[in-house]
């Protein structure tokens, strides 16, 4: 299994791979939404899901799920949103644009693992 | 009652308040001679309670009102004791007052930078110079009802963070107001805010506090944290958070948006706020250790 995991914060990135890789992923690092989509380009047969930060620089996390979501090559891989946004609106807009699940900031390891099973049986 | 007894009744509460002000004031001198201490008394007057002390590593400085040290050494000695002393005020806003015997203007840039308030000059004090140092005992304003309305939730969510992220137990200590935009601490995440409200928020640590809470969020010993992990970690916790406490203002005038965070670096940097705004200074405590939250928030306007 197979995870991109995007985010400009080096430090959520490690966080977010020493759970994935507890759950037998492997971890590929982007650092902007624009290398997300490369990434996922170049990895499409193989890739499980995405873990994406709202506020990236270049390209930020719900554009890069418009653009899958309008790119007949991945429709189906699930999506995590991460992010420090919290409010209603702002999660119900990221659903919307075609994420599985939506994670708060700040989150414990158990969180993250539990949402990340969540988004996995929603596929 | 009538306007002169309103009066004299004001007169006598600020007078009552002017004492007990000046009456319980704390004040340390440091590296003070005999001579020394004779003209700061004469400065501060009878009623200050002043203690004297040589300078050590070790000082503890939480409970003072006023720090007044001799220039005593050469330059770089001098700004390596005040690091240390401002360090020791674990971010409290305690002046530290250096006074010296030199009978020339003495350039104040370099003690400034590392933590002084003001720099003095003890031969033939002027009756300016008493002002200046009373000045400095004026207690902070104490936040007003509406300010602990709006400080109240990042005091909550910057525990939750930590707490959250690090499995710290971090304590609110205190608030005052700022005037200052330097600030003393080796590294600073910044958040600009937008929208209904803006300003800015501020977190500031030392890099030893730094380095202990990022390596608890990565699970992971101190000596594996590297300076570009603190960056990284710091601009995190002012971006979660901004982004925790955002949501309590929905529908306030304090409703703010955040864009992407930024790091300086460096002990006494400054930081811009924005003009005739204050600035909160929280301070809470780790351990032994402390940190800061800058909070300068302005609503646009007032919500219908």
């Amino acid at each position: 299994m197979k995870v991109i995991v995007a985010d400009d914060s080096r430090l959520v990135r490690g966080l977010i791979e020493r759970a994935a890789v507890s759950m037998g992923f492997e971890v590929v690092h982007a650092t902007n939404g624009r290398e997300a989509l490369d990434l996922l380009e170049a990895n499409v047969q193989d890739v499980n899901l995405m873990i994406l930060d709202w506020n990236m620089p270049v390209l930020n996390g719900i554009d890069v799920i418009k653009s899958m979501r309008g790119d007949d090559r991945f429709p189906k891989i699930p999506v995590l949103m991460v992010s420090t946004e919290a409010e209603d609106g702002r999660i119900q807009a990221v659903i919307s644009a075609g994420a599985q699940g939506y994670l708060t900031k700040p989150f414990t390891a158990d969180q993250l693992i539990d949402a990340i099973h969540s988004v996995l049986e929603k596929k | 009652m009538v306007v002169s007894e309103f009066h004299q009744a004001i007169t006598i509460i600020y007078h009552e308040q002017e004492m007990e002000v000046i009456s319980m004031k704390k004040i340390l001198g440091i590296d003070c001679s005999p001579t020394v201490a004779k003209t700061v008394s004469g400065l501060l007057g009878e009623n200050d309670h002043i203690q004297y002390e040589n300078f050590h590593d070790e000082m503890v400085l939480n409970d003072y009102d006023m720090i007044i040290l001799w220039m005593g050494q050469r330059q770089s000695n001098v700004v390596e004791q005040i690091c240390k002393l401002r360090y020791a005020c674990n971010f409290q806003n305690i002046p530290i007052i250096l006074v010296h015997g030199e009978q020339q203007d003495v350039s104040s840039q370099p003690y400034v930078i590392a933590g002084a308030t003001e720099v003095l000059s003890l031969v033939n004090p002027s009756p300016a110079c008493k002002h200046i140092i009373k000045g400095y005992l004026v207690p902070s304003r104490e936040p007003l009802a509406e300010e602990i309305e709006y400080l109240n939730p990042f005091i909550k969510n910057t525990c939750h963070v930590l707490k959250t992220m690090a499995s710290l137990d971090v304590t609110f200590k205190k608030v005052y107001f700022s005037n200052t935009i330097r600030i003393f601490g080796d590294i600073s995440g910044i958040m600009g805010l937008s929208g209904n409200a803006e300003g800015t928020l501020v977190v500031t640590f030392y890099w030893d506090l730094a380095k202990m809470i990022i390596a608890r969020m990565m699970g992971t010993e101190e000596d594996s944290i590297d300076a570009e992990l603190i960056h990284d970690g710091v601009s995190e916790i002012i971006n979660m958070i901004s982004g925790s406490t955002k949501k309590e203002f929905v529908g306030t005038p304090y409703h703010f948006e955040i864009s992407l965070p930024s790091v300086v670096v460096g002990p006494g940097h400054q930081i811009g706020y924005l003009q005739h705004t204050s600035v909160a200074v929280l301070i809470f405590q780790v351990g032994n250790q402390s940190f800061a939250l800058h909070v300068c928030i302005k609503p646009k306007a007032k919500m219908p």
